[in-house]
């Protein structure tokens, strides 16, 4: 039994099918939701909530069924929405209260554990003013607080770094991070910044035109190509590439140094190293190709469905 | 271990049962709307008219005191059911006033910056979300209708000098019933029309309109077919007429008492259902 | 001067709404290409573009875009193009006649502005939605019709607040795609945003502001190098990574040594970045230490973002 069971998951919005047959076990500990707009990220995330019944099919949510059993299901999530989603009237800790007291805290425990909450995700004094006075910033961390007071055990996170500064988006990514590794709640964020989701989770479940385009782990999927590798050099970069085709390798160089090169069993990075310090080239960066997070992606999009309606996902990265 | 990490951790404590989050949602429905000034002061206005209904009743029941207030004894005060059709009426129209003025409190709050996706997120049904607000609406209202008319009535069987309780006690019944259908009504109208607008002033003069327009089309529909069935959607009369019913007050308006009392009921009870459609067309997670 | 035809001058320029500060004492020169703006929210970046497209007056300080003021009205809104990042449109229209109207605005004839109206349209992979109404859009959608709009007039400036808010991971390789192309055709495109991994991919030219005050600007690199108090830093994934960090220190000006998190990698600071590399290959070559990877930890818009803005820099 994993976190979220779907089972030829039908959805449909008045007359269109925006999910289309989903079957599937989700398991990890952070469970990213990837997909173009339109997909059904949104219909998947309200289909667990119970505000949609299934037309056909079936959604589990830790064994229970997404839509009979959504009081119960609803009392153990914790859901921070896209959009602004508060009432501007209330202040920080009142609503976080308010909001604790809904999921099932008797008064006092809610108000014990707003305040945890909010201390949590970093709103200080700023928990007494009401939230229609708060930045950006802080209405992200107020529904981020108010999803975690009453201890849920899956946390539904709506692209949660939306409109955050660098600064705000890192500790945002810290506080998913933690909340991760604490253990007892697991994980389903939707988002359109690979890179969130790459640092936070770790399976991936991406859908397209309804339908799941892929669901893996990610560790898993990282194969580490240990021949294929990049280089960027400083240096008399030619003679560099000339050597190393001399030992075996096949290269291609780039300008700005780069070079791209495919080592044979037999050399290791120490022969590169040797040469490099023969030639005075500094090697100033390295690295070694490994499917990343976008890789997996632009493999789920191009698939046989976008082929046939004739589009090319062909992307500059 | 001197260095304390407070890091997140998981709930063990007790968890209510469901229905009393509706009581929750109620309760913090009701504290919002009882915490601006001009609800309180609201309230004290209504007060008025029952200290001076007081004050009748304590007239009526001392002809020593009535002598001393009116020097010629042509009126003589009585209370009977005409006299507690009157504070129901008045009380009722205070019920109005307030309702215009609580129920958009209740409801603009949520609307006005999306937090339906996050409360409805929270084990609360819609219908459970919209009951709680029914519920808050209800007591309020409540306090202004048959509560004081009924306290009214208490210090009548209190003061009267005959036994008068075990004769008028339906008079009792009609204040209790009366009352909860009007400020059931109101209440469902109250929170249908606030979900409907977005601004709560324009709320509140919706909701006087919803009670003042279709008087007005009834008046037109009545004088131009030449009938009283345009009565029916004159509210503050057609609900007068109910009560005069229920409370066997004697009759106050002529035409008006050809109205049937199932026709009454029948058109209070479809625009309640028009509510609910409107509550359940905006009451919505998404 | 004729270089000032080809650049963004702000001269000292100064923006205060009453008493609340918008941008002060900044001085700005913005070559063709794709400059981006970072900072944060509240710091003075959305001040900045409206007084980069003449939507709003500076309180003093000059402003030249291409050696055109605001008060060239015409010449001006004509070659400036603004995607702004308020989601708000007038209502009732849909995404085509939006587009239509505001490129009647300008006063072209309808067959002109019909033409650029599909255009736009192609240009920013919007097909079929654009006939239906903007009411009902995504936001993904909105994004692009906005986007539309600005670049429908082929205007030779193009400022973006945050362009990809809300594109998904495909629509926003396209978008960067778009624009690499437009800087490329040598359009000055000022773009701000918040992901900084982006930033980096986008564009070399980065304008750090900050509470109003201009931080940094400039190419990324050089920013980075004159941020002294910060020596450069590398990761150097490894085997070893306590002994290679002995070795460094030995034979460079090394200044500090962090252990990876995942005790597979080793953060090392250095003074003398081209000694550093140097001294590498020599250790490397010894082969006592398998070297996975290298790569500069700290050379980028984030690192440069962390040292200069830091955590006391947002506004909360």
């Amino acid at each position: 039994m994993g976190v979220i069971d779907l089972d030829r998951l039908e959805v449909r919005l008045g007359a269109r099918t925006v999910l289309d047959g989903l079957t599937g076990e989700l398991q990890g500990n952070a469970i990213g939701l990837l997909g173009p707009n339109g997909a059904g990220k949104s219909t998947l995330i309200n289909t667990l909530l119970g505000f949609h019944p299934p037309s056909k099919g079936s959604a589990r949510v830790f064994g229970l069924d997404a839509h009979r059993d959504r009081a119960r299901i609803r009392g153990a999530i914790g859901y921070m929405p896209e959009n602004d989603s508060f009432i501007g009237n209330m202040t920080g800790v009142r609503f976080v209260r308010y909001m604790a007291e809904l999921a099932g805290l008797p008064s006092g425990a809610a108000l014990e554990r707003a305040h945890e909450a909010l201390f949590y995700v970093g709103l200080g004094e700023v928990r007494y003013r009401k939230v229609n006075s708060y930045s950006l910033g802080m209405k992200q961390l107020i529904k981020l607080a108010q999803a975690l007071a009453h201890g849920p055990r899956l946390l539904i996170l709506d692209e949660p770094t939306n409109g955050l500064d660098p600064i705000a988006r890192l500790r945002m990514i810290e506080l998913i991070k933690e909340i991760r590794k604490e253990g007892s709640v697991r994980l389903l964020i939707s988002s359109h910044l690979l890179r969130d989701i790459d640092e936070t989770c770790d399976e991936v479940l991406i859908l397209k035109n309804g339908r799941i385009a892929a669901l893996c782990n990610i560790e898993a999927e990282r194969r580490s190509n240990r021949s294929f590798m990049e280089l960027e050099t400083v240096g008399a970069t030619e003679k560099f590439s000339v050597s190393i085709r001399g030992l075996g390798c096949e290269c291609a160089c780039f300008p700005g140094g780069r070079i791209k090169l495919v080592i044979p069993d037999h050399i290791e990075v120490r022969d590169l190293y040797v040469i490099a310090s023969e030639q005075g080239v500094q090697i100033r960066r390295m690295n070694q190709r490994r499917d990343s997070l976008e890789d997996i992606f632009l493999r789920a999009m191009d698939s046989p469905m976008d082929r046939e309606a004739g589009r090319s996902a062909h992307v500059s990265l | 271990m001197s260095v304390y990490k407070n890091n997140y951790r998981a709930y063990t404590g007790p968890v209510t049962p469901l229905w009393m989050r509706i009581y929750v949602l109620a309760r913090y429905g009701f504290a919002e709307a009882w915490s601006s000034k001009i609800t309180v002061a609201l309230f004290t206005l209504s007060l008025l008219p029952f200290i001076i209904f007081l004050i009748i009743i304590y007239l009526a029941n001392n002809p020593i005191a009535q002598l001393l207030v009116f020097k010629n004894s042509s009126r003589s005060l009585t209370v009977d059911a005409g006299f507690f059709l009157g504070t129901l009426q008045t009380q009722s129209w205070i019920a109005l006033v307030l309702t215009a003025w609580v129920a958009p409190r209740l409801i603009s709050f949520d609307l006005a910056d999306n937090a339906l996706p996050i409360l409805l997120s929270h084990p609360i049904s819609r219908v459970g979300y919209v009951f709680g607000k029914f519920m808050a609406m209800f007591t309020s209202l409540s306090a202004v209708t048959w509560v004081p008319c009924l306290l009214l009535f208490v210090y009548q069987c209190y003061s009267s000098a005959q036994p008068w309780a075990m004769a008028n006690l339906s008079i009792a019944v009609g204040l209790f019933v009366g009352a909860v259908i009007w400020i059931a009504f109101l209440s469902i109208l109250g929170l249908a029309l606030s979900s409907w607008v977005k601004w709560r002033v324009v709320a509140t003069g919706i909701i006087f309109a919803a009670v003042f327009v279709p008087a007005g089309v009834g008046g037109i529909v009545s004088a131009v077919l030449r009938t009283q069935w345009g009565l029916l959607l004159n509210f503050p009369v057609s609900m007068s007429v109910l009560w005069q019913r229920l409370l066997g007050a004697p009759e106050f308006m002529r035409s008006a008492s050809s109205l049937p009392t199932p026709a009454i009921v029948t058109v209070l009870v479809l625009a309640s259902l028009l509510c609910v459609a409107m509550l359940n067309a905006r009451i919505r997670a998404r | 001067m004729t270089q000032a035809n080809y650049r963004i001058l702000f001269e000292n320029v100064s923006k205060f709404y009453g008493e609340v500060l918008g941008v002060n004492r900044i001085t700005l020169s913005i070559p063709p290409g794709i400059t981006t703006l970072v900072g944060p929210n509240g710091s003075g970046k959305t001040t900045l573009m409206n007084l980069m497209t003449g939507l709003v007056q500076p309180s003093s300080g000059n402003i030249s875009v291409m050696g055109l003021t605001a008060g060239d009205a015409t010449e001006f809104f004509r070659n400036v193009g603004y995607c702004t990042q308020f989601d708000t449109f007038p209502r009732g229209l849909t995404g085509w006649q939006f587009l239509l109207d505001s490129l009647m605005l300008h006063g072209m004839s309808k067959t002109d502005a019909y033409r650029l109206t599909f255009e736009a349209i192609e240009r920013v992979h919007l097909g079929d939605a654009a006939f239906r109404k903007i009411a009902g859009y995504s936001k993904g959608m909105r994004q692009k019709i906005r986007l539309a709009q600005s670049i429908a007039h082929h205007p030779r400036v193009l400022v973006l607040d945050e362009p990809l808010n809300g594109l998904d991971p495909m629509a926003r390789a396209e978008s960067i795609a778009l624009f690499e192309e437009l800087g490329r055709q040598g359009m000055h495109l000022v773009i701000s945003s918040h992901i900084l991994d982006e930033v980096d991919r986008i564009s070399d030219r980065v304008v750090l502001i900050t509470g109003g005050y201009l931080i940094a600007q400039g190419n990324i690199h050089q920013v980075r190098q004159e941020v002294r108090d910060k020596p450069m830093q590398v990761l150097i994934r490894c085997d070893r990574p306590e002994l290679l960090a002995s070795r460094m220190f030995a034979v460079n000006h090394c200044v500090e040594a962090r252990v990876h998190s995942d005790g597979k990698g080793i953060f090392l600071r250095t003074g003398d970045i081209d000694q550093f590399y140097s001294m590498l290959n020599g250790i490397a070559a010894e082969g006592l230490i398998k070297i996975d990877a290298v790569a500069p930890a700290d050379d980028d818009a984030n690192a440069i973002y962390q040292y200069l803005i830091g955590s006391d820099g947002s506004a909360s």
